[in-house]
């Protein structure tokens, strides 16, 4: 006990008073691994598969090298089999009354309680990550996630009647996740009765010893299935038959490949890219502690990413002065020892943050870094890069860990356009001590995630996700819930895929459609032009396309639009979008409710060139009233928007915001062209966007009517109306970078250009894939669906003291 | 103990600049214990650190000359010597930082150490401790009393009347006769943090009372209801650092009350090297105030050096 072994002794500690090393012991890693005699294979149907003559591939300590166990890579038909596990399980598992579901996703949080030194051991040990971090943060939440959900299912008959499971989810982690990646994905699509195949990168064994667990509760083997291989497997795992949806994390890059490789195929998918993070600091905040916030953020092994760091210029000295001084305490070592802030990541993250520092100093960025980090393995010292404008090619790309990239700015309305000036939009901090400033910034960020003097805090209950490149898939809270179900009765998908389908000339022309005759329409036609910018004006190429009437002789004409139409709807759409979107949800809907009463004005009007047009005239008058009704139906719903949320451990609230999404773009179908129009225009006005529609092709006018009154009831450029080819304009508004995000409405092959589109700036898509949508029913025409594509969620942690 | 600190100015402009975020600061107190340990050997030579720290008190209504010499006399001896021995440190000549006592039993204290042959200074609470709402005539009068009695170290607790009514310049004023009185006497100023209402406050009178000349700052008297906690001594460490950095005097910092296990006093030991570094862990710069915590740490030593658990009579009592 008294003799020190090889170290040095008390009398040398006494007067250096260093740390010590605080191992934690991984026997029972070992021990585990040693049960599947070091070799892994895949976990799949409750049984371990472990398939002949694939490759085997080392799974090493990230630290010491030292190889732990093999891995075997996974091939396209182990990846079939997981499916037809799933495929099968989902059979009976969603079919379960959601109390069963609850019971079992507990019992599983009971065993992971039980296990949970060897599940902190064999994630820190394979990881690299600080053993602390994992086992008083990660496996907790592990229980918390499976428990919280637990209760969802259990009330999920009750609280989402209407909503049905997809049905088997397919879940791509990267190399770099952590399994809580995998947990708070898992979680909701089980407990929504959706059964899970997850593909993890080779080499990495935690996911298996999950589903290992999970899977000896017996009942339900087939919901969790892990099968380990590489990335290039994703497309595979994609489009295979009953999976309908993939969930992806991981670099922006990657998701953008396999949005464009997806498009068109049958799984949705959803993206949660990228892990730079971002903190404010304001000259009145508690400097000391927003430090502290920064540790939390990049230099306590707890994100995955690095962090960009705004401070005021009044308080840069004194912010970086503390900053250097907080990162010399910083310990890092080997992830299993219990004293260490940060482990290490292996040689590639290593790789990836020297050559970053490398090339910020190249371009006259200033690096400093510090604190007690080994010199032998792969280690890398915290780093904090100054001097690096935004016009700095480096200052452009994504902040790898451990790395904070440190700039000034000199007002919160500075700040605020610094922060909003990327690409990314997934979580940030702002540090401040005068409420009004720090809700202004809280409110103003355009982030899925922002933290209020805090930085780094989850919870299951809040729903966490992004906006921009960051993608809009959710975890967490009842968006969390959504991402795995869809209405009742929608219509499980086949491949629409058009393999022909060339996305290089999908769109590029339009078709020269000309029709002669005499016009049988109102002669002279009114002079319509396209609805831009609050006014009916000439399209930029001063063309017209003809319209037909149901017997197919022309009946008027309405303005070709095109590319420059499109470039000026959307940029009036974003002069008016700030104004619309800070109007109380009540103003909103006063201004809805006057549009109603002008259609109600102009109902005989508009049935009768419905009727013009072929429709029934009993059909027409139906489809008047019901405009009239969706527009006073979305005006009153949209005020019982967003909710406060109370969350274990925190002192304060969590808001969660519905925010606008800034410019939507809408592509209306062909059917029902009054009825469609306002059906989607609606719910999209009345969440605070601006919009720019494509009415229906075929009978485009009686929207063009009702622009009428939009033109003298809404703000200028809040709505615009561009008639023309619809690929064509389907292709200027998916390939427009500053569309926010895209509905679309037609046929198979505009869905799949739009989804292969949108991976330009990951705007977020809802297409119909060619499936007609029932506009006179209540679910199809103004359901739930509709309030959840319209909107974006911020959640907004307020912590509260004295 | 090394000179003392000189007196400064008192800056109101930066007293009102001072910004607390107490959720924060009440994050940063959970993680502080949670991401540093220390076992074996280090932990053995921590502990002994810390023994060197402690300023042994006895402050109760039936104090008398017994307990006081007995009290002494552990503060000579705090570890048996045998386990010192088997650590190989029985010749750094590890005694406890001072004994504290009330100011009617310094002579007892002085005389009870004289006798033991050992120059560990006395300490002694004075200005109407523990609530201080007496007249500053008599407190003032009770400082130059027990320094004349043989007290080096004069803990003085201060005015919260003062404090949390916002008068930064009386209480500036107060401290700094307190200073005066002390005359060579080293000034120790409890803040009785339990009773400043928020940590702002804890803040603006942890630089009040350094500014006016303390050499420690000090977190309570061990009488209040709210004792030494992990916030209140960040929100002191971080005003003492911030003052070394502004005037480039080093104040020292004794949390006291309620410290009572070696664990706790492990955590503090990193709590100060985390937030102030090294050069504060002597006992010029550190003092822990306790009176049970000593014989949990000799337990401790004990269990370090022979394996076993010793029984309460295995220990020398204080």
């Amino acid at each position: 006990m008294a003799a020190a072994r090889g170290g040095p002794c008390a009398r040398e500690i006494f007067t250096t008073l260093e740390y010590g090393p605080v191992p934690e012991s991984h026997a029972c890693a070992l021990a585990w691994l040693d049960t599947h005699n070091r070799l892994l294979g895949h976990y799949v149907n409750g049984t371990w598969l472990k398939p002949e003559h694939r490759n085997p591939v080392p799974c090493q300590d990230p630290i010491t090298g030292e190889e732990l166990a093999s891995c075997l890579q996974a091939q396209a038909e182990d990846v079939t089999a997981a499916v037809e596990a799933a495929r099968t399980a989902f059979k009976t598992w969603s079919q379960l009354p959601g109390a069963a579901r609850a019971q079992h996703l507990s019992r599983l949080a009971k065993t992971i309680q039980k296990h949970q030194q060897l599940l902190w051991t064999l994630e820190s040990l394979v990881t690299g990550r600080a053993v602390r971090e994992v086992r008083d943060g990660d496996v907790p939440l592990a229980q918390q996630l499976l428990q919280y959900h637990a209760v969802q299912a259990y009330a999920q008959e009750k609280a989402l009647a209407g909503w049905e499971p997809m049905g088997v989810i397919g879940l791509i982690l990267p190399t770099s996740f952590s399994f809580l990646d995998m947990m708070w994905r898992v979680c909701p699509a089980l407990a929504m009765g959706c059964t899970v195949v997850v593909l993890v990168p080779p080499a990495l064994p935690t996911p298996l010893l999950l589903a290992q667990l999970a899977g000896e509760l017996g009942s339900f083997p087939g919901i969790l299935n892990v099968v380990c291989g590489p990335a290039s497997l994703g497309p595979v795992l994609a489009s295979q038959p009953g999976v309908q949806k993939v969930a992806f994390c991981g670099a922006v890059e990657e998701g953008r490949a396999l949005r464009r490789t997806l498009a068109g195929k049958g799984a949705r998918l959803g993206l949660a890219l990228g892990t730079e993070s971002l903190l404010l600091l304001m000259d009145s905040a508690d400097v000391d502690s927003a430090v502290e916030g920064v540790v939390d953020a990049v230099w306590s092994d707890r994100s995955l990413g690095g962090l960009r760091l705004l401070i005021q210029e009044s308080v840069w000295d004194e912010a970086m002065k503390r900053l250097q001084a907080r990162m010399a305490k910083l310990r890092s070592g080997r992830g299993l020892d219990g004293a260490v802030d940060m482990g290490a990541r292996g040689a590639a993250a290593r790789d990836l943050a020297q050559s970053f520092v490398d090339e910020a100093q190249s371009q006259g960025g200033q690096v400093f870094q510090a604190g007690d980090v080994p010199s032998d393995g792969p280690f890398f010292s915290p780093a904090l890069v100054s001097g690096l404008p935004p016009a700095a090619p480096c200052a452009q790309a994504e902040v790898p860990w451990p790395v904070v990239v440190a700039s000034p700015f000199r007002t919160a309305k500075e700040a605020l356009a610094l922060a909003n000036g990327t690409p990314r939009g997934g979580s940030a901090s702002v540090w401040s001590e005068r409420l009004g400033q720090a809700l202004e910034l809280g409110f103003g960020l355009k982030m899925g995630t922002v933290w209020i003097n805090a930085h780094g805090l989850r919870d299951p209950a809040v729903p966490t996700g992004g906006c921009k490149e960051s993608g809009s898939s959710w975890h967490g809270g009842l968006e969390g819930l959504y991402e795995y179900l869809w209405p009742s009765g929608t219509p499980s998908w086949e491949p629409f895929l058009c393999e022909s389908l060339n996305y290089d000339t999908f769109g590029l022309a339009v078709p020269s459609s000309l029709l002669s005759g005499p016009e049988t329409g109102p002669s002279p036609a009114p002079p319509y032009g396209l609805f831009v910018g609050g006014r009916f004006q000439a399209p930029g190429a001063r063309s017209s396309r003809p319209i037909q009437d149901s017997s197919g002789k022309l009946h008027s004409y309405v303005a070709e639009g095109g590319a420059k139409d499109i470039q000026d709807a959307v940029e009036t759409a974003h002069q008016a979008a700030p104004g619309w979107g800070a109007q109380s949800p009540g103003a909103r809907a006063r201004l809805l409710w006057a549009l109603a009463a002008a259609l109600e004005r102009r109902k005989s009007a508009l049935a009768s060139q419905l009727e013009s047009h072929g429709v029934a005239p009993m059909v027409a008058k139906t489809e008047v009233e019901l405009c009239v009704r969706r527009l006073q139906n979305w005006g009153t719903r949209v005020q019982d928007q967003g909710q406060t949320l109370q969350v274990t451990g925190l002192r304060g609230p969590v808001l969660r915001l519905r925010e606008p999404l800034g410019v939507l773009a809408v592509v209306c179908p062909d059917e029902w062209p009054l009825l469609a129009f306002v059906s989607l225009l609606a719910p999209a006005l009345a969440h605070g966007n601006a919009v720019v529609l494509v009415p229906s092709g075929t009978y485009p006018l009686s929207a063009l009517e009702v622009c009428q009154d939009i033109a003298t009831l809404f703000p200028a450029g809040l709505v615009s109306v561009v008639t023309g080819d619809r690929d064509h304009l389907t292709r200027c508004l998916a390939l427009h970078q500053d569309v926010q995000a895209l509905w679309y409405f037609g046929p198979a092959q505009g869905s799949q250009f739009v989804e292969w589109a949108s991976a330009g700036n990951l705007k977020s898509v809802w297409v119909n894939r060619g499936f007609p949508r029932a506009w006179d029913e209540e679910v199809e025409g103004a359901g739930p669906e509709l309030s959840l594509h319209a909107a974006r969620t911020k959640a907004l942690w307020l912590p509260m003291g004295d | 103990m090394a000179a003392h600190c000189r007196a400064s100015e008192l800056d109101l402009s930066w007293i009102s600049r001072v910004q607390v975020n107490q959720a924060a600061v009440l994050r940063r107190a959970e993680q502080i214990q949670a991401r540093r340990s220390v076992k074996k050997e280090w932990q053995a030579a921590w502990l002994l650190k810390a023994v060197t720290c402690i300023d042994l008190t006895t402050l109760s209504g039936d104090d008398t000359f017994s307990n006081v010499q007995r009290l002494c006399y552990k503060a000579k001896y705090p570890i048996r010597q045998d386990l010192l021995k088997a650590l190989n440190m029985h010749d750094k000549g590890i005694t406890t930082a001072a004994v504290c006592v009330y100011p009617a039993r310094v002579c007892d204290a002085v005389k009870a150490l004289k006798a033991a042959g050992c120059s560990i200074p006395v300490a002694s609470v004075a200005t109407g401790f523990p609530a201080g709402q007496t007249h500053l005539k008599t407190r003032l009068e009770e400082i130059r009393l027990a320094v004349e009695d043989g007290a080096t170290e004069i803990d003085v607790v201060i005015n919260r009347t003062l404090v949390l009514t916002g008068q930064w310049e009386a209480l500036y004023d107060e401290i700094s006769q307190f200073r005066k009185a002390c005359g060579e006497a080293h000034l120790k100023t409890i803040l009785a943090t339990g009773e400043l209402g928020s940590l702002t406050n804890i803040y603006k009178a942890s630089l009040v009372a350094m500014m006016a000349g303390s050499d420690f700052i000090k977190t309570s008297t061990g009488k209040e209801t709210v004792n030494a906690t992990f916030p209140v001594a960040i929100v002191m460490l971080r005003a003492i650092r911030d003052f070394f950095w502004k005037t480039g005097n080093k104040v020292g910092f004794k949390p006291a009350g309620g410290i009572r296990t070696a664990k706790e006093s492990l955590a503090w030991l990193s709590l100060i090297k985390e937030e102030l570094g090294d050069e504060w862990l002597t006992p010029d710069l550190f003092r822990i105030g306790a009176s049970s915590l000593l014989s949990d740490i000799e337990r401790q030593i004990y269990h370090h050096v022979t394996g076993r658990y010793a029984a309460y009579h295995d220990l020398p009592m204080s």
